[in-house]
């Protein structure tokens, strides 16, 4: 997964669990693969030889596949440990560093659309600053987002970051991220929301801190941000 | 014999010239109608939310299109494109449709669709309103006549689209985000800055209402 820049704090964890299950599934798979092609080729027909029949009852013939099948388990708990390790750290618990700032991400058919605390620091005041197709952050700084859905289902997906949420309407969902990467990471929507689901594209615009309080200074008292293309 | 050459040359660049012109005819008839399919093949995404015939749909506030001019149709789609609508937080219906917009990415895509839309015949939407006072908006109407027309079929010079024709919830939705600054922001978008103040004339949704329900008595010109 290196291909794609890491460029959260817990991306590395994330790819961590998907190698984990890329090399003990492929392993398994070719493997398996591997016997099975022997086996189809070591005993294929042959003049005057009839196939034998196993009913299954006797536990010696057996013994490769309950054995390999135990090994296989063995992997699933490993999978499952690492999956859930990551799992409790990126979905189930938010960050407590008090620099950690709140955002919220309004998806609907077809756009993102952002709220992003003003100089207070707090959602729902005065100076918050609303934008449209792209979230401004800081880097290296903690965020929590509250993420809802005018419509249909969306997912907030950034490649970059290795997150991926989904927003259902009626609901507010809260999960984080950490930003490491200057730059403008790629927002996709990861979930089918109609005709126009591939056309929402947005975009992460992740700023050193002296950028991000210019970007702030520059929105400061205004309503909307108006993209000029993407 | 020099004579007698230039006569054959001139014979000969004339044929060409004639023939050139004889295939160049059909050329052009072609030529139109490949753009004219290609307006009809770009409006297909168009139906989706719009209607087949360009009716709109009340239920997915999506308005009628259908016959509005060319020129209209290909400023909104630019300012769709550009950002220069439906960039507000609390555009939600713009939002829908600048995606759509911006799928126009081939050279003359945008006046193809813009083309087909205008040559579409106006739907005559059906009234959803109730409660407003044509005789009250009529007088309100002077103001608005002055860019859309008296009789309510636009004009071109003065950037003022079609009412005539439109239906009314869609005429109500976009002055309503007029007055609220969500629609008619945008430097680059400067007949919706023009329209943006005017908007403001109309005090409240009643005199929204009856402005509507006097446009609701005028009658496209197509």
């Amino acid at each position: 997964m290196d291909w794609i820049v890491q460029a959260s704090t817990f991306a590395a964890d994330v790819d961590f669990a998907i190698n984990v299950i890329y090399v003990l599934v492929g392993f398994w798979f070719f493997l398996t693969f591997g016997i099975f092609l022997w086996l189809v080729i070591a005993h294929r027909a042959k003049p005057g030889q009839k196939a034998e029949y196993l009913t299954g009852d006797e536990r010696e013939p057996k013994k490769f596949i309950s054995r390999a099948h135990m090994l296989v388990l063995v992997c699933d708990v490993a999978i499952v440990v690492a999956a859930v390790q990551v799992w409790v750290q990126v979905k189930q618990t938010l960050p407590t560093a008090p620099e950690t700032q709140t955002v919220r991400i309004v998806s609907q058919q077809w756009a993102w659309s952002f709220v992003h605390p003003g100089a207070d620091g707090q959602l729902d005041t005065a100076d918050d600053i609303k934008t449209v197709d792209e979230l401004h952050i800081e880097l290296d700084r903690p965020y929590i987002y509250e993420l809802t859905s005018r419509d249909v289902l969306h997912d907030f997906s950034v490649p970059a970051f290795r997150l991926k949420q989904d927003s259902i309407p009626g609901r507010v969902i809260t999960g984080w991220f950490q930003a490491t990467v200057a730059g403008i990471h790629e927002i996709q929507c990861a979930e089918m929301c109609g005709i126009g689901h591939g056309l929402m594209p947005g975009k992460v615009v992740v700023e050193t801190p002296e950028e991000h309080a210019a970007w702030m200074q520059s929105k400061s008292g205004g309503a909307m941000l108006a993209s000029a293309s993407r | 014999m020099r004579i007698a050459a230039k006569l054959l040359t001139s014979c000969v660049l004339s044929g060409s010239i004639l023939m050139g012109l004889a295939l160049a005819a059909p050329a052009s008839a072609d030529v139109g109608q490949a753009a004219n399919g290609r307006g009809e093949a770009l409006f297909n995404l168009c139906t989706q939310c719009h209607g087949s015939a360009g009716e709109g749909k009340h239920n997915i506030e999506a308005p009628a299109i259908a016959g509005l001019p060319t020129w209209y149709v290909t400023t909104q789609l630019n300012n769709f494109r550009s950002g220069a609508r439906a960039t507000h937080f609390d555009d939600i219906q713009g939002m829908r449709m600048r995606p759509m917009a911006m799928s126009l990415t081939g050279e003359g895509d945008v006046e193809a669709v813009a083309a087909y839309v205008g040559s579409l015949p106006v739907t005559y939407p059906v009234a959803t309103l109730e409660g407003g006072d044509a005789a009250k908006g009529q007088s309100a109407y002077m103001l608005c006549g002055s860019c859309h027309g008296m009789d309510g079929n636009g004009s071109e010079p003065q950037g003022g689209p079609p009412l005539a024709g439109q239906s009314d919830w869609y005429i109500l939705s976009q002055l309503e985000k007029y007055k609220a600054g969500i629609r008619g922001r945008d430097p680059r978008d400067a007949f919706g800055m023009m329209m943006q103040p005017m908007s403001l004339t109309l005090a409240d949704e009643q005199a929204m209402k009856d402005v509507i329900a006097h446009i609701m008595t005028l009658k496209p010109a197509n």
